[in-house]
């Protein structure tokens, strides 16, 4: 869509055209596809093979580096469906797609020693590549068409993810993940066409003053579709479900990298494509102030209901899903403040940007020692588990690290960005003086020690006590382990030591990318996070922390197990969807019977009554009969007076035939007297026939002596002309080729005639 | 090519399956494969000729041929123009393959020796339809198409096929007559039903309307319209599936085309506005959607579920159609090719299940799709183009519906297709997923159970599987790639609609 694009898009720097970012969401993709064909025992192929395409993909991004820091790079395939595929990375998009590979390949040398004890792992790796390639898409994608196609191909491809299992809870978890995928997916749908039609283009650019009456829809429904993603409350319920029961490198991905894109969607959309230019920004500030608030105060709820629920929870990985959805809260917030700040937003910016980064590391990292500890001991539950310090000091090491990162420990890659959130907020409170942002920070704050506390349950838990008797062994773990925890503990270390390298290198021109300025920016630009007004907030976190924990843990506070019916779940959506399922269902059903019954039922009134006209017919038919008979006995009478009648001329016959008797009498008497005469005549013919027989005898010889010679004569003849037998010459006998003959002559002749006729 | 190529490829076109079909009847009494190769080879023809009108048509060629006239302005004609091409060699392709699928399936059926000649005879009156040049002659093929394909319906000859089959031929009666008498309407007030002489009613009268509704009916009953769809989620899974697929795919379109005829050529898009006819068709073509889906949600046989979803896609083009701008109206003829090609593969691949397993329950396809995952990935890929997902064709289609609504400012039009994609979803997807990541038979694994998953493939036969992965891919290329022969077509049949020429 880069030909409609308008003039007043953003960029200020140049568009270099590069194919690389198709390369890098195509290859990963055509290579999961490919994994899958390989042969079941080519496992070292099936490994090099996702290991080859991550690294291609994270080399790609890192080669992008330099363009999108001077521009952006773009890559239009107008080949590609009716919209056309456009790619466009920007240093913001640039930042994900690194976060992404780079995590990605991490995970995918993790998966090997981690699946090397599961099940399945031809389809693991394949649908692992594949999601890599969807996922890159999603945030190199440069227009929201672009977007959507990579978005739905991740919540599917993920599914398989997540069902890895494929038991009662996976199973469960999996299609909760799959349908409320796609509701959002559709819900995005939505607003990407309302967007189309109002806009005339799908491109993410300021539209704010092009959208005018729909402005609300669309945002609520782009918050829904990315939201969901996301997980911010109430959409989150999926995640604590899908996230613990997925594979832990998948996890690891699903709440470390996954969830960003639904950040990096309301990011878009919350300070892109719901912003405008300069000098219309007036005009529209009261309702980004509005878009503003609200995705904030979404980001505090979120944040608050997370940190909650993570404290309530005993498995090890639903403290860590819950957790990921307080620290998305985090991240929206951040968006939130930065919306309503509008061009002194660049601290919040700052900050979401920087904590998306943090939290991809110590998350992915978290899953992956929880993970790590998983498979070796199956056991997920903390208080079955305890006393791992001695039996994996390096998990418990890295583990402490990256659970100091999400505590925000200064020191730690945590305290940084939740540093400049904190600081975006205070500047809001400074410019506002508003009691809503004043209300927020509190709740930070309290989130934020409220973050600690489950990270000291957690660890208590797992690492410290008595080890059970049932996970009394030794533990070797592979290298490859070992090396991606302390990677991971690493990199975690190093952007808390050094917290003003990345923001100078990518925060600070990416913001500027935005436009942002004023104070905020030039604080931005050198921002000390080792001064004593950032360290006491995170010292007031640490205290209010103990003040919380200690009174908590030893009350037992942290085991209430909140009733069923208080859960969202219970709340909202199982009603919600089930009485919707079921209206539409019965509603449907009803509609669709009742016009068959009504079909049948006019069916059935349209057989009565022909019945009604059948008995009709019937009695008339009835009434021919009865006159009928009526005839009938009229008839029979009538031959009775016929018999009568007969009778009388019978007699009357009687008598005439004595009358005829006499008379025969006599006659008799006259013939005697005739035969007498008779006989006497025949004896003189036989007299004159002796004579006469002698006669011929003496012919007869004569003539047989004359027939014998004849017949001899007529044979020969005969043989001569044998097959000629006119008794046979009918058509019926003709034979198919003297017909042909025949209509050959006849043709023939024809064919003369016409031609001599002419002559 | 000329016109007399043209007008000779046409004639043959409809005519020889017609003269076929005693041919194959009797040559059953030969051999049985002589007859499927005839059968095989009639419909490889018409689809090949079908495809040599491509050039003239795409040129801009269009014709009107009158083979005879039966009384004084009412006679058999034939016209050929780019919206009769689309259909005719979408029916002809679907139904080569759909041929070449019963040789392997119908193998095992009885009364082979009635389905084929059949088969070709409905293909015949089929491209009749498309090609007809006058309502008359439409009206002659239709009622010809409809009744012949009764026997297909009741093929197996079960009591609930005969069942479903009556209710199908009283149904086509009753449409038949609407549409007779929708005609006679139009012949007395237009003087003439030719399609090729523009626009015939050009005012709104009471007449014209109830001859509006008469064709609503009519051929409303023929796409399974709502309140006139009872005959298809009946008779749509009793047939042979090769059968169904064709009932689906295809025969359904034929409604969508006469309706299309209807609208553009006997009254005009703007003739239905200014008389708010369009709102009486949107109105119902909503309730299909919605009804179709839900209705869907309900059924447990897997041919009634793709029945009942038949009639909320036919729904769809209905819906393009009743909003009649550039978008709406691309989006209703690509949505017949898309619609085509998914349930095609559908019903298809739901026929090789049964043909392999004998199952026909939704609950019982767990863990089908490691016994025959060729056939399961071709559902799979169809049923996610009728969900929407991005590069398949469905989702073309609906995105197009989607901007056609928006432009005429309907967003209720846009959400309630949303909505039934997410029940699309619903309905699909647990077909789907219990049966590639189910085990068969067992109850789901207790928490922590390890198992590996074993293909146990038993597939279909070669034929078959081609046959679904041709159509799969369709479904693919259609929506991946911009100016496919589908969507240029479709394009060019909404200019030409809208605007009489492209």
């Amino acid at each position: 869509m880069l030909a409609a694009a308008p003039d007043y898009i953003l960029l200020t720097g140049p568009l270099f055209y590069s194919s690389l970012p198709l390369w890098i969401t195509v290859l990963p993709m055509l290579a999961g596809i490919g994994i899958y064909f390989l042969k079941d025992h080519w496992e070292s192929a099936r490994k090099g093979c996702a290991l080859v395409a991550s690294l291609i993909a994270l080399v790609g991004v890192i080669l992008l580096f330099p363009l999108s820091l001077e521009g952006a790079v773009g890559y239009d395939l107008i080949d590609f469906m009716e919209m056309g595929l456009f790619f466009e990375v920007d240093l913001i998009g640039w930042i994900f797609a690194f976060l992404i590979t780079f995590v990605w390949f991490l995970a995918t040398i993790f998966s090997f020693a981690y699946m090397d004890l599961e099940h399945n792992r031809r389809r693991y790796y394949s649908f692992l590549t594949f999601t890599l390639g969807a996922t890159v898409g999603v945030v190199m994608a440069g227009d929201f068409f672009t977007l959507f196609l990579f978005f739905e191909l991740m919540t599917i491809s993920s599914f398989v993810l997540v069902i890895h299992q494929q038991d009662t809870a996976s199973m469960k978890a999996g299609i909760l993940y799959l349908y409320l995928g796609i509701f959002g997916g559709l819900s995005l749908l939505f607003a990407i066409l309302m967007l189309y039609s109002a806009s005339g283009s799908v491109d993410i650019f300021p539209a704010l003053e092009l959208l005018e009456g729909q402005r609300t829809a669309i945002f609520i429904f782009f918050l829904i579709g990315f939201g969901i993603k996301a997980g911010i409350v109430p959409l989150h319920i999926w995640l604590p479900q899908a996230h613990p029961v997925a594979p832990s490198p998948a996890s690891a991905l699903l709440s470390g990298i996954m969830i960003k894109t639904g950040a990096y969607g309301i990011l878009r959309v919350s300070l892109v494509l719901f912003s405008s230019t300069e000098e219309l920004s007036a005009l529209y500030s009261s309702y980004l102030f509005i878009i503003g608030n609200v995705v904030m105060w979404i980001g505090i709820v979120t944040m608050l209901a997370g940190a909650t629920m993570a404290l309530l929870q005993t498995n090890m990985k639903r403290i860590l899903a819950y957790s990921s959805v307080s620290q998305m809260g985090y991240i929206v917030t951040g968006v939130g403040i930065a919306a309503f700040l509008g061009i002194e937003g660049g601290m919040g910016f700052a900050g979401s940007i920087y904590h998306i980064i943090n939290h991809a590391f110590f998350k992915a990292g978290l899953f992956m020692m929880v993970g790590t500890i998983y498979i070796y001991t199956h056991e997920l539950e903390l208080p079955r588990l305890g006393g791992m310090l001695k039996k994996m000091p390096l998990v418990a090491v890295t583990f402490i690290i990256a659970a100091f990162g999400i505590a925000g420990i200064p020191g730690f890659n945590g305290y940084p960005s939740k540093t400049l959130i904190h600081d975006a907020m205070l500047i809001a409170i400074k410019d506002y003086g508003f009691l809503s942002v004043d209300l927020a920070e509190k709740i930070f704050v309290l989130t934020s020690a409220l973050t600690v506390c489950y990270f000291i349950k957690l660890f208590r838990g797992v690492f410290l006590g008595p080890v059970p008797e049932k996970l009394n062994r030794d533990y070797k773990l592979p290298f490859s382990v070992n090396a991606v925890l302390a990677g991971f503990a690493l990199i975690i270390t190093a952007i808390g030591i050094f917290p003003n390298l990345i923001l100078e290198r990518i925060l600070v021109p990416a913001a500027e990318r935005l436009n942002y300025e004023g104070y905020a920016m030039d604080h931005l630009y050198h921002f000390h996070f080792f001064e004593w007004l950032p360290l006491q907030a995170m010292l007031i976190v640490i205290i209010l922390a103990a003040l919380i924990y200690i009174p908590a843990a030893y009350r037992g506070w942290f085991a209430w197990k909140p009733p069923w019916w208080l859960s969202i779940y219970a709340l909202i959506y199982q009603p919600v969807t089930h009485r919707l399922m079921d209206v539409t269902c019965r509603a449907g059903v009803m509609v669709d019977s009742s016009i068959d019954s009504a079909y049948d039922r006019s069916g059935s009134a349209a057989r009565t009554w022909c019945e009604y006209i059948g008995s009709f017919d019937k009695s008339l038919d009835n009434f021919y009969d009865k006159s009928g008979k009526a005839a009938s006995k009229l008839a029979e009478r009538s031959s009775d007076m016929d018999s009568k009648i007969d009778g009388f001329y019978e007699k009357s016959g009687k008598a005439a035939r004595k009358l005829a008797d006499r008379s025969t009498d006599m006659d008799s008497a006259l013939n005697e007297a005739y035969r007498k005469t008779g006989e006497t005549a025949k004896k003189l013919v036989e007299k004159t026939s002796d004579a006469e027989s002698r006669l011929d005898s003496v012919y007869d010889k004569a003539g047989k002596k004359a027939r014998e010679e004849m017949d001899k004569r007529l044979s020969d003849k005969r043989e001569k002309t044998k097959s000629f037998d006119p008794a046979k010459w009918t058509t019926k006998n003709l034979s198919f080729d003297t017909l042909l003959l025949v209509l050959v002559l006849g043709v023939v002749l024809l064919v003369i005639f016409y031609f001599g006729r002419s002559l | 090519m000329s016109q007399s190529t043209v007008i000779a490829i046409l004639i043959s076109i409809v005519g020889l399956p017609i003269l076929m079909t005693p041919v194959i009847m009797y040559s059953c009494r030969v051999s049985e494969k002589l007859r499927n190769a005839l059968s095989v080879v009639t419909s490889a023809i018409v689809f090949g000729l079908t495809c040599s009108l491509y050039p003239f048509v795409i040129g801009g060629g269009e014709i009107q041929y009158t083979l005879f006239e039966v009384l004084p302005n009412l006679e058999i004609s034939l016209r050929l123009d780019i919206l009769s091409f689309c259909l005719a060699i979408l029916a002809a392709f679907v139904w080569f393959l759909c041929t070449v699928y019963s040789l392997d399936y119908m193998a095992k059926e009885h009364a082979c020796g009635r389905y084929y000649p059949v088969l070709i005879f409905t293909l015949g009156s089929c491209q009749g339809i498309f090609f007809a040049g006058d309502l008359f002659s439409l009206f002659v093929f239709f009622e010809l198409m409809s009744l012949i394909a009764y026997i297909l319906v009741i093929h197996e000859e079960t009591e609930e096929a005969l069942k479903a089959g009556y209710k199908y031929l009283v149904m086509t009666i009753i449409g038949g007559l609407a549409l007779f008498f929708g005609i006679i309407i139009i012949f007395e007030l237009g003087g003439t039903v030719s399609l090729g002489v523009g626009v015939i009613i050009e005012e709104v009268s009471a007449l014209a309307f109830i001859a509006f509704i008469c064709f609503l009916i009519g051929f409303g009953m023929k796409a399974g319209m709502f309140p006139l769809h009872v005959w298809l989620p009946d008779a749509h899974p009793v047939a042979p599936s090769p059968a169904s697929a064709l009932l689906s795919g295809i025969m359904l379109k034929t409604g969508a085309y006469g309706l299309i005829r209807v609208i553009f050529y006997i009254f005009s898009p703007d003739l239905m506005k200014s008389g708010g006819w369009d709102v009486v068709l949107s109105v119902l073509a909503v309730i299909t959607i919605l009804l179709g889906s839900a209705v869907a949600l309900t059924q447990n046989d897997i041919k009634r579920r793709l029945a009942y979803s038949s009639i909320s896609q036919l729904g769809y083009v209905l819906l393009g159609l009743s909003v009649l701008n550039s978008n709406a109206v691309i989006g209703a003829v690509f949505h017949i090719f898309s619609h085509a090609f998914m349930k095609s593969v559908l019903f298809l691949a739901a026929g090789a299940i049964i043909w392999k397993t004998g199952k026909r329950q939704v609950d019982d396809l767990k863990g089908i799709g490691m016994q025959m995952p060729v056939t399961m990935g071709c559902f799979s890929l169809a049923a996610f183009a009728m969900i929407g997902i991005p590069p398949l064709n469905g989702f073309l289609s609906k995105w197009t519906l989607a901007l056609g609504a928006l432009d005429a400012n309907m967003v209720v039009f846009v959400l309630i297709l949303l909505i039934s994609s997410l029940l699309n979803a619903l309905y699909y997807l647990p077909i789907i997923i219990p049966a590639f990541f189910e085990m068969p038979g067992a109850s789901r694994l207790n928490d922590h159970e390890h198992q590996e998953l074993k293909f146990d493939i038993r597939e279909a036969t070669p034929a078959m599987l081609s046959v679904m992965i041709i159509l799969a891919l369709c479904t693919i290329i259609f929506g991946l790639t911009p100016n496919n022969a589908a969507f240029y077509l479709s394009r060019l049949t909404a200019e030409y609609l809208l605007m009489g020429g492209f």
